[in-house]
């Protein structure tokens, strides 16, 4: 579990790390929309500019991204092979029942690719540098039209501060019970899938035992220092938006200019 | 047959940028048929010497002995069924990992999965339960019904009914009521004594140091800091409140005496002894 970087926040100065959290959220959703307008090589190049810039404002090594990137490398080449070997068009290559090697498919699958690692490399900027609270501080104010249609908004925004914050909580738990399951003689990860299965059991039972139990806990918390719900609560993080964050809105929108430009160039 | 480590080192996620270096160099031996207290600051590297011990943590370098066998950082999983077995652990908090229908069943867990019957297992089980005082009346219940200290008792009889040679309790009472927590101790205790068990045991409680241990380990900041027998850790105040370890509550008061002008040669650990020399001041004034 230790190589799990995926949420993982790294506390930082830097540009990225100090912009509003509803504007990086806001951001990387965008960035995933505008991925699509790019169709040429000029318009992937531009998205590419735009990754790096983040990346180096935000003074993170780029081993994280990559690493980022690992974890998710098997989907990645699935899909790219998926594209390379059943696309058909243009020039054939190579050519095996339904299988084709040609120039339209290596194409795709090269876009692809970029897709995928520009995509990652957004998102884990996002993670790496905004804390998971602040995370859901901006979900909850972006969500906030949402109201109107009756989404309980408030009340989505602390069920999801309330698990990021017991993440590494149950994570420590499950390495917790794990080991002392070990000790009683349960291999994890070992033997046939049937016994496989059933080495969970002494895992999963616990553990959702101690989640019910650490839930009523919180629960009786919560009431006794006066939680009555979301009406009528004040906030104590205030989120401030700051001319970085609108010239980073800016930003995006010249590069989404320049990628409708290049797109029919 | 005892547990000796050689320059072991342990780094937690080593080559990340959270990289831990919890354990430095240990060079640390605890005899065969001992009872040996280890204590420390919070964080000093209690809790990861410990996991080294029934290799739930291999070493990043150094290697370890634990009753012949030797766990390098080379050592596979699979060859370390036999030392769970032969080392029970006790974690900290044990009754979270419950999971049974009944209290019996996850007795008889541990065994099972060493090969035991279901028959041998269950057998085991009765006379474990016995052992740590849970009633007959509970024993076919499910354990998530019991109390706190009632869970407790049957998670720690899991860990003996593997019937190991040496057992690690991590803070074993730790949130027991009192009277809970001295029947647990004197039964750790019975069990070192009579079956010959060797106890390693992790603790804040300095009285629990000093009525039972005969072998303390000091960890700081990942290093040993000293070892020896509890009078020789506790006859330093000095050093002590230095490393911000506290004393035994009879030892804190017998110190409290010989800075008002009593007489004592060495600072009593148990409250037998402090009683005894205060008997002894008395009745060496009566003589005069």
């Amino acid at each position: 579990m230790s190589k799990f970087l995926l949420g993982r926040y790294i506390n930082g100065d830097s540009l990225v790390h100090q912009m509003d959290a509803r504007a990086k959220l806001a951001l990387s959703i965008y960035f995933i929309a505008i991925i699509f307008l790019a169709n040429n090589w000029a318009t992937y190049g531009l998205l590419l500019i735009l990754v790096l810039a983040c990346v180096l404002l935000s003074k993170i090594k780029l081993g994280f991204f990559l690493r980022g990137v690992a974890a998710m490398i098997w989907l990645i080449i699935f899909t790219v092979l998926l594209q390379v070997f059943f696309t058909t068009g243009g020039h054939v290559y190579w050519h095996w029942g339904i299988l084709n090697l040609t120039q339209v498919g290596l194409v795709r699958g090269a876009y692809v690719f970029c897709r995928f690692v520009l995509i990652i490399f957004m998102s884990t900027l996002l993670t790496l540098t905004t804390s998971p609270l602040e995370i859901s501080d901006g979900l909850e104010s972006l969500m906030k039209p949402l109201k109107y249609l009756k989404v309980p908004v408030y009340e989505i925004a602390l069920m999801l501060s309330i698990a990021l914050r017991f993440v590494p909580t149950l994570l420590d738990e499950t390495q917790k019970i794990m080991n002392a399951q070990r000790s009683r003689g349960v291999n994890f990860g070992e033997g046939k899938l049937l016994d496989q299965i059933k080495a969970v059991i002494p895992l999963l039972i616990p553990l959702f035992v101690s989640a019910i139990n650490r839930a009523e806990d919180l629960a009786t918390a919560m009431e006794a220092r006066g939680y009555r719900g979301g009406e009528g609560r004040t906030k104590y993080r205030q989120q401030v938006w700051q001319l970085k964050d609108s010239l980073a809105l800016v930003v995006f929108g010249l590069v989404t200019v320049g990628l409708i430009f290049l797109r029919t160039w | 047959m005892a547990i000796t480590f050689t320059g072991l080192n342990y780094i937690y996620q080593a080559n990340t940028p959270f990289e831990y270096h919890a354990l430095k160099d240990i060079n640390l031996t605890i005899p065969d048929d001992s009872y040996t207290a280890i204590i420390g600051h919070t964080g000093s590297g209690k809790s990861t010497l410990l996991q080294h011990l029934n290799g739930l943590l291999k070493p990043t370098s150094g290697s370890l002995e634990v009753n012949g066998q030797l766990i390098t950082p080379q050592t596979k999983n699979k060859q370390l069924g036999a030392l769970r077995k032969q080392v029970g652990f006790v974690f900290q908090f044990p009754e979270a990992q419950l999971f049974e229908e009944t209290v019996l069943k996850d007795i008889a867990f541990g065994p099972q999965n060493f090969g035991k019957s279901q028959a041998e297992a269950l057998e085991i089980a009765k006379q474990m339960a016995q052992l740590v005082n849970l009633p007959a009346s509970l024993w076919e219940k499910s354990p998530f019904e019991l109390s706190g200290g009632q869970m407790r008792r049957v998670a720690i009889a899991g860990i003996l009914a593997m019937t190991p040679k040496t057992l690690i309790l991590d803070e074993p009472t730790a949130g027991l009521d009192p009277k809970g927590r001295l029947e647990m101790m004197e039964m750790f205790y019975r069990l070192h004594q009579e079956e010959k068990l060797n106890i390693i045991l992790v603790t804040h409680n300095m009285d629990d140091v000093a009525n039972y241990a005969d072998n303390v380990v000091v960890l700081e900041g990942g290093q040993v800091l000293k070892t020896g027998s509890p009078q020789e850790v506790f006859a330093e105040p000095a050093w002590l409140k230095k490393h911000h370890l506290g004393l035994p509550k009879t030892t804190a008061f017998a110190q409290k005496l010989v800075e008002r002008g009593f007489k004592l040669d060495k600072l009593p650990l148990k409250e037998k002894q402090l009683a005894e020399k205060l008997v002894a001041l008395i009745g060496g004034t009566d003589h005069e």
